[in-house]
């Protein structure tokens, strides 16, 4: 069996560490060869990150995997995936996916004919600021470089004003007064060296934690045996969601010891940011924006009986119910 | 695969079919020889996200600041007083070509819109002034080539989205290495035109008064370069939007040289269109065989040849350089970057080159690809410019730019301060 | 009659361009406005997102045009080298494989606007533009493509076999950019 296979950002870790290495030796290793594997990924084929999906429930390939956020055009009650600030650890954020598994995977058959293989995550998607911030409520009035509808959508509740800038751009724009404070993964912020032109640091998951969804076209998943379906589910399951979840809690607490110099630093030299102590009463406020505001505009986005499921699954998880109309 | 797409290209170029339809027809038979995969299903997806883009925008607005020149009169008064300060140097008018590109290069972010700017008024003159057609037009299509390494520049544009590098430090990057290609130009025009005078026409004195009079005459130039730069470096437009901030200036500056009228504003605009859509069809054609390409695994097969040879970084950069420079042989310049910068830079950088010297390196070898024929858009350009002669006779003229093109590339490699001084100390 | 046909082909080509040239006008106030609002502290949003969108009709509907100036780039170095016939006849395979492939664009481009349709895709942004708006425009302009180039096909077959190959060459034969200036 051949497969083909579209990876997430070719220059991230979670491509280079786990799924190139899952697709392309682990997978076709332990079948004996009797699956092969063609590997690229979406940005490397000159396509969307919004385009992955829609392609794969053509069938132009046969397993895809992208940022759930991507393609919430086409699927407005995916945002309900990855909600920002209601999951603080891996551990939190792995039950709100867990929870919404069923949903996820009920989205993906009737939206993209596609069957759902494993669901993991992007490092948290922390703030990075210029300037001294204390809480989440100092953000208002600031110039915020956001990720995903949601958090812009958050961030404007707030009173703080979303901006637009390339990942590439943050650093000059950070420099030079552009924008106030930039939201990314912890890692890259690190490498990418946004803390030489930034200097506080909240560890709150404003963007959220990018789960990555993994899928396969359904007319592909049907022609394959039980047996095959079987035995590509448990192997996803074991060597690649388990493994990539169980680094994102070390990833997280070794990126923030590299940006703050608290801890040691296994990527390099560690910078001094001020990491920024968010308190409950803080988080409890920004909650509150969140259930008032954000999460009714996605109800309409999404539907009354989709946030139903939500309330009933993710929302008992995270213990945040949508008031719904 | 490599072996065969490349055979039919050329065959199909051969034939004369359109650039982009080739392009398109390429990934058709991709698609059908060497994958099992129904990819022809993603070629509308393709098309709508290679077009719906923020970033390629940028090349309707530089075509129309071009065209706003031209047809205001600017770039001919701009001419006239280069002709003014350099033509008295051996190889007279041509040095005008070469400054003028040089001066329109920083106000436009198109390689082809700034050969075609100076062509349309250079080209008049050379049959007028009975100039050896072969090093006129070279130094028009190669002078034009600066437009992507001087600031603003599309390609760089298009590097840095796809290597998540900062376009302003590009743009400063590519600053030094732009000037220092201009006047190397100059000099080897000068080194030829010494040798065999016939080469160049006659050279033409103007007084000190004539020269100090013609320099108003670039102050419009100097305020669009300034208007468009800096508003990218005072952090009020990103480089896209500085293109508009451009267009509007120039209509503003060709209003108050009373260049405007009705009729004006009409060819600008569909004169525009036209050429937008042209390098459109290319581009759009070169992503469908690139995206075809990528799924039947050429990444894979110039990745597995890259890493297989088991180079040091420097032969493999020698590699990559010859790979490039043959591919730039056939293929289009922007499609030749998106089809290979996702897999060569990560490679490169993997060895420790820096992403934004490779950036400039890569420049150069783009602005060779653009004057090398079968393929080189900036040789049709200026050859549609002339009311006759052969395209042969444009290739000759390219060489000696060539040349300085590929000393160009050697310099980099050595110093690579070349390129890194502006953006590591400003 | 062919000339008519051929005449008026050109006018509503040139008049398309004319229309987009204004919107790509249109375009560059919008950026202009957002630049100058963003500077006094009004943040609009959304010039971006639109010019991506203006960028897609921008291309397919001048595709046109620039196929009845005869602007779309051909390597003519053996063409330069052949006599009218030979001419003639590469002009003829190279507008048969531009109609072939506009008209399959064309055909391919419309399931995306139809996934589009039956989902309701929103963009994913706070503007949130339904996107059956751009890709109506978007793909309707290469469905103009595809007909314009069909046309022209069938012209130049009917002036070949006329032996007016002077016409022909005139509607579908090789020119450069610069010299359709005029
Ligand atoms: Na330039
Ligand atoms: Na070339």
């Amino acid at each position: 069996e051949e497969l083909s296979v579209v990876g997430s950002w070719s220059s991230l870790p979670l491509y280079k560490q786990y799924e190139n290495t899952f697709w392309t030796e682990t997978l076709p290793a332990d079948s004996n060869g009797d699956i092969t594997v063609q590997m690229t990924t979406h940005d490397q084929m000159g396509i969307g990150g919004g385009d992955v999906f829609r392609l794969l429930s053509d069938g132009v390939f046969d397993v895809a995997m992208t940022v759930g956020d991507y393609a919430v055009g086409d699927a407005p009650e995916l945002e309900g995936l990855d909600v920002p600030l209601v999951a603080n650890t891996a551990a939190e954020a792995k039950a709100m996916v867990e929870a919404a598994r069923p949903m996820v995977d009920d989205i993906f058959e009737t939206r993209f004919n596609s069957k759902v293989l494993a669901i993991a995550p992007y490092p948290p998607q922390v703030v990075f600021c210029a300037g001294e911030v204390n809480s989440i409520t100092d953000l208002k009035g600031k110039k915020v470089r956001g990720s995903g509808r949601m958090t812009t959508k958050f961030l404007e509740a707030l009173g703080a004003n979303g901006v637009n800038v390339a990942f590439s751009e943050v650093p000059g724009a950070l420099e030079r007064g552009v924008i106030d404070c930039a939201v990314t993964g912890a890692g890259s912020g690190y490498s990418a060296g946004w803390w030489e032109v930034s200097d506080h640091l909240m560890t709150i998951p404003l963007g959220g934690w990018d789960p990555v969804v993994t899928a396969m076209n359904l007319d592909k998943w049907n022609s394959l045996s039980a047996e095959t379906q079987k035995f590509i589910t448990d192997e996803i399951t074991t060597k690649f969601e388990a493994p990539a979840w169980a680094s994102a809690a070390d990833a997280l607490k070794n990126d923030v010891a590299c940006l703050t110099g608290n801890g040691t630093c296994p990527a390099g030299d560690p910078a001094n940011m001020t990491l920024v102590d968010v308190s409950d009463a803080d988080v409890a406020q920004a909650k509150s924006i969140l259930t008032e505001t954000v999460l009714p505009e996605w109800a309409e986005r999404a539907g009354d009986d989709w946030v139903a499921r939500w309330n009933d699954s993710v929302g008992k998880t995270v213990g945040v119910t949508v008031p719904l109309n | 695969m490599i072996f065969a797409v490349t055979a039919s290209l050329l065959g199909f170029l051969a034939l004369s079919i359109p650039v982009g339809i080739v392009l398109f027809l390429l990934g058709i038979g991709v698609d059908q020889f060497f994958t099992p995969f129904p990819l022809l299903r993603g070629l509308g997806q393709v098309v709508w996200s290679s077009s719906n883009s923020s970033t390629l925008i940028a090349i309707p607005f530089f075509v129309l600041l071009g065209e706003i020149l031209v047809r205001g009169g600017i770039a001919e008064k701009t001419y006239e007083a280069l002709d003014k300060w350099f033509s008295w140097l051996p190889g007279g008018l041509i040095h005008a070509n070469i400054g003028t590109a040089t001066m329109f290069s920083a106000t436009s972010g198109s390689s082809v819109a700034t050969a075609a700017t100076v062509a349309t008024v250079a080209m008049p003159q050379a049959e007028k002034l009975g100039y050896d057609p072969k090093l006129f037009s070279g130094a028009i299509a190669a002078g034009g080539t600066l437009g992507i390494m001087i600031p603003p520049s599309i390609n760089l544009i298009v590097y840095g989205f796809l290597t998540e590098t900062s376009i302003p430090r590009l743009f400063l990057a590519g600053l030094v290495p732009g000037l220092v290609m201009a006047v190397a130009f100059m000099l080897v025009t000068v080194v030829l035109c010494k040798i065999k005078p016939s080469l160049g026409g006659q050279s033409r004195s103007f007084t000190w008064s004539e020269r100090i009079g013609s320099l108003r005459h670039l102050i419009p130039i100097l305020i669009l370069f300034i208007a468009v730069i800096g508003s990218i470096y005072a952090g009020w437009a990103t480089p896209t939007e500085s293109a508009a901030i451009g267009v509007v200036i120039a209509m503003l500056i060709a209003a108050f040289n009373r260049g405007v009228s009705n009729d004006m504003i009409k060819m600008c605009l569909v004169g525009t269109v036209r050429i937008t859509a042209m390098i459109m069809l290319v581009i759009i054609g070169a992503y469908f065989l690139n995206f075809t390409l990528t799924a039947a695994g050429m990444g894979r097969e110039l990745k597995d040849l890259l890493t297989g040879l088991n180079f040091s970084p420097m032969g493999t950069l020698m590699v990559v350089v010859a790979l490039y420079i043959v591919l730039g042989f056939f293929i289009e310049t922007l499609s030749l970057m998106v089809a290979t910068i996702p897999i060569i830079v990560p490679i490169m950088t993997g060895m420790g080159f820096d992403k934004v010297w490779f950036g400039i390196l890569l420049i150069v070898l783009i602005e060779m690809a653009l004057i090398t024929p079968p393929v080189g858009l900036n040789l049709y350009v200026v050859q549609g410019a002339r009311k006759s002669g052969r395209i042969s006779e444009v290739m000759l003229g390219t060489i000696p730019f060539v040349l300085v093109m590929m000393a160009m590339i050697v310099g980099l490699i050595f110093l690579p301060q070349l390129a890194l001084f502006l953006p590591d100390y400003l | 009659m062919t000339n008519t046909l051929i005449a008026a082909i050109r006018r509503t080509n040139r008049i398309i361009a004319l229309l987009v040239g204004l919107v790509l006008t249109g375009t560059v106030i919008l950026i202009i406005a957002e630049i100058v609002l963003r500077e006094v502290g009004i943040s609009l949003g959304g010039a971006e997102e639109i010019s991506g969108y203006v960028m897609a009709g921008v291309a397919s509907w001048g595709m046109s045009y620039a196929l009845t100036e005869l602007a779309h780039v051909r390597i003519d170095l053996i063409r330069l080298r052949l006599q009218t016939r030979g001419r003639a006849l590469l002009d003829l395979i190279a507008i048969v494989a531009l109609a072939g492939v506009a008209s399959l664009v064309a055909f391919q481009c419309w399931p995306v606007l139809e996934k589009t349709i039956e989902r309701g895709s929103r963009a994913n942004t706070t503007l949130e533009t339904p996107l059956w708006i751009p890709q109506t425009i978007w793909l309707s302009g290469w469905v103009w493509f595809a007909v314009s180039a069909c046309v022209l096909v069938i012209l130049s077959l009917v002036l070949m076999m006329r032996r007016d190959f002077d016409q022909a060459d005139a509607l579908v034969g090789a020119r450069s950019e610069v010299e359709l200036e005029t």
